[in-house]
């Protein structure tokens, strides 16, 4: 199987329950993470690198943010004669809120693509993984359908799939939320068939009002020639805000970085022009992340901070994760902050979350 | 057919640039790495599209590989329109002929055709060496108020500078009775910043003429301007007042990236577009110290750092110090290394606690001192000590 031969499928608005604020006015996949990231750039990136020339982006709701993120998808190299990326909303009247409802809804758009296989994948997977390993053991294996998982905890507020295999990877049981004490392999929402068995199948799922896709993956193990093939890389499921934290803190992990951001294998985003960033006479910074754009005259401590952020001389600014453009003012005082794109914080203000509890401020908020 | 384009821009960018040394021993000076992330070529391509001008060919011809691959289609610069944009133009072989650019007039003389093609009134002639910020629509129009047949902006520069510059002698309108090569004596401060507005059809004659005389250098400063003034064609300084700086040295090289962190220079890289560097933001470490610097993504600092620039993945080892230099792209400085008032080009490594430069102020004579310059993928190896005014093309062991 050529990766050129497959279609990827995106969904944009995995656990867009339980990522509560972040996702109030934005989908998942354009939740900003790690700096100068989105969530969706990940798994992007991942398909654009394993040669997945095709792309279609599920949007529910809440996708504007999405749409000027993709944009034609040049930022990928998705956007040539014998590629693309398609964001596929919702039409006439369907709202997606059903994911096999959508997939029945989507299917002219899988049969007017000429790849043979289909790979649906979820936006909040954070992994540096080439697939093309998943597809020739998917050929190798004469599998029907191939999961992907990762032997991990349980990602909190999640609804985690398990996955049982044999020796040679067939699985031989599925159990939705089952009582799980440390680590278990779980299914990382990301599964690989030929687009006919593909079509059929959820088909046939429609037919049968099965409208549970858990319900419907156990059921397929059953009844098919279903393999599981673990994820390489380092593998992390942002399914609350707790987690997303975290994820962003661990960043400053060099060894997670070099895992992460590879150079053959490079993380692609949209970049904006932005100059490096200015470190003024005035600053002190310690294990941070830091982006273009920035001017930083304050004190910053474990810190993840995005482009354009104004961080004024005297303020101290400690365990936060700061989104894109955000001005905090002189002798502010923050701590264990989510804080989101565009908010003004005037000077002298203090406010604090907790380390097991950050607090999220919301975009354009100004605190004065 | 192409459509018209009213102004199209011609950038020299084919010269050696001998005087920055190592920097451009594998690429063209334009390429040279600048303030953090750019390449010296950003300035002119930023400033002819942010005047809203969307033709522009970039003459190469030494070492053009590095110049030609960064420009690409011009996307990063919105240069890739339809019918217009950035075009490489390198010397070619044609019938009956086949020469290099023998000089910048002669650079634009065989691209004729290519200006032709878009049936301009006005044609813009930069150089791919100068950092700074200038709309070409003023400039134009003050060509046009005063129905001039060529431009040439000026800048004002200290008089005890002004015979390192070909100096502009402007009668009180502006209009130029005098052009004076780096003069001993110089009657004015109005030095040329080789920035030229033509009127097309006439620059197109003198070209032609130009080429014709077997005595000419086909340059635009010595034979194509002076023909021009002497056949009383109208000549105007345009007076630009800002930030300018012709970065052929490497001191002027390293002094034009130290004004960037001098909050008293009137020079900002808003909109100044470049290719990105594709890489996660950079990285701080614990208990090191920064002061007004500049740091591109990807890079790792654990060392300190003073009035320094830090390119795209470079990587700082602990217990290192940079001061006052610049750190080109992927260069690596290792654990205890001493770098000061230095330039270190891209991918080279400097090993531990090596010492690479010198602060002037740690030097008894200052004509020993200068900026030490580490050529591209250079190795200096652990504890070798590299004095400063240095330009080192190969590596160094203890």
């Amino acid at each position: 199987m050529k990766s050129n031969d497959v279609l990827g499928l995106i969904f944009s608005n995995s656990c867009e329950t339980t990522l509560t604020e972040l996702t109030a006015h934005r989908t998942t996949a354009s939740v900003p993470i790690g700096g100068k990231y989105r969530m969706i750039d990940f798994v992007l990136s991942n398909l654009a690198n394993s040669n997945v020339n095709n792309v279609g982006i599920v949007a529910k709701s809440g996708f504007m943010s999405l749409m000027d993120h993709i944009g034609s998808g040049s930022a990928w190299d998705l956007s040539k004669k014998r590629s693309g990326v398609t964001i596929l909303p919702p039409y006439a009247g369907v709202s997606f809120s059903n994911k096999i409802e959508t997939l029945y809804q989507l299917r002219g758009y899988f049969e007017d693509a000429d790849e043979n296989y289909v790979l649906l994948t979820e936006s909040n997977v954070i992994s540096n993984v080439d697939f093309s390993e998943l597809f020739y053991l998917h050929s190798v294996n004469d599998a029907d359908i191939t999961l992907l998982y990762k032997h991990m905890a349980v990602p909190e507020k999640s609804i985690p799939i398990v996955i049982k295999h044999n020796n040679v990877g067939k699985i031989e049981k599925v159990l939705i939320q089952p009582n799980i004490k440390g680590k278990e392999n779980i299914y990382l929402g990301t599964l690989i068939m030929k687009k006919e068995l593909f079509l059929n199948l959820i088909n046939k799922a429609i037919s049968e009002n099965e409208l549970n896709f858990n319900r419907l993956i156990q059921k397929w193990a059953a009844e098919y020639n279903v393999f599981a093939y673990e994820c390489p890389s380092t593998c992390t499921v942002i399914s609350s805000m707790n987690e997303y934290y975290k994820f962003n803190m661990r960043l400053m992990n060099g060894e997670l970085r070099k895992e992460l951001f590879k150079t053959d294998r490079p993380i692609l985003t949209k970049v904006r022009d932005d100059a490096p960033c200015k470190y003024g006479l005035t600053s002190s910074v310690k294990n941070s992340l830091v982006s273009q754009g920035c001017f930083i005259e304050g004190e910053v401590e474990n810190c993840v901070i995005s482009k354009g952020v104004h961080i004024a001389k005297g303020a101290k600014v400690s365990n936060c994760i700061i989104m894109q453009d955000t001005e905090i003012g002189e002798d502010c005082n923050l701590n264990y902050l989510i804080i989101d794109k565009d908010v003004e914080i005037a000077p002298g203000k203090a406010m604090a979350g907790a380390d097991s509890y950050p607090i999220h401020i919301e975009k354009k908020s100004v605190i004065n | 057919m192409i459509p018209k384009q009213k102004v199209v821009a011609m950038v020299l960018a084919g010269g050696q640039g001998s005087r920055l040394g190592v920097l451009t021993k594998k690429l063209a000076k334009p390429a040279v790495p600048f303030g953090g992330k750019y390449r010296i070529i950003d300035f002119p391509l930023s400033n002819c599209v942010n005047s809203g001008i969307e033709a522009v060919g970039i003459l190469t011809q030494y070492q053009p590989l590095v110049l030609n691959e960064y420009i690409g289609n011009g996307q990063p610069w919105d240069l890739d329109g339809m019918h217009s944009g950035a075009n490489c133009l390198s010397p070619y072989e044609a019938l009956g002929r086949a020469d290099w650019y023998s000089g910048t007039a002669n650079a634009i003389y065989q691209n004729i055709s290519y200006i032709d093609r878009y049936n301009p009134d006005y044609v813009l002639i930069l150089s791919g060496d100068h950092i700074y910020k200038m709309d070409y629509n003023e400039m134009l129009e003050f060509h046009k108020e005063n129905d001039a047949s060529c431009t040439i902006a000026s800048i004002d520069v200290p008089k005890e500078e002004a015979s390192r510059f070909g100096i502009l002698n402007t009668n009180e309108d502006g209009s130029i009775y005098e052009f004076d090569e780096k003069p001993k004596h110089p009657k004015s401060t109005n030095a040329s910043m080789g920035i030229y507005i033509f009127s097309w059809d006439k620059l197109r004659k003198y070209l032609i003429d130009d080429a014709n005389d077997p005595d000419s250098s086909n340059d635009f400063g010595k034979n194509v301007l002076p023909a021009m003034l002497n056949a009383g064609e109208k000549m105007f300084a345009y007076q630009f007042e800002g930030y300018w700086k012709d970065v052929g040295t490497i001191d002027s090289l390293w002094e034009a990236n130290m004004d960037l962190l001098d909050p008293n220079v009137a020079l900002d890289l808003n909109n100044i577009y470049s290719r990105n560097p594709m890489m996660p933001p950079h990285y701080i470490a614990d208990g090191v110290s920064i002061q007004n610097s500049l740091i591109a993504d990807g890079c790792n600092v654990n060392g300190d750092l003073e009035f320094s620039i830090l390119f795209a993945g470079v990587t700082i080892g602990k217990g290192a110090t940079i001061n006052s230099s610049i750190i080109m792209p992927g260069a690596v400085i290792e654990d205890g290394a001493k770098v000061e008032f230095a330039i270190v080009a891209e991918n080279s490594i400097i090993g531990k606690n090596a010492v690479v430069g010198a602060n002037p102020s740690d030097v008894e004579n200052r004509d020993d001192w200068g900026v030490t310059v580490i050529g591209d993928n250079i190795k200096i190896g652990d504890n070798v000590v590299v004095p400063p005014k240095a330009m080192i093309d190969k590596d160094m062991e203890v």
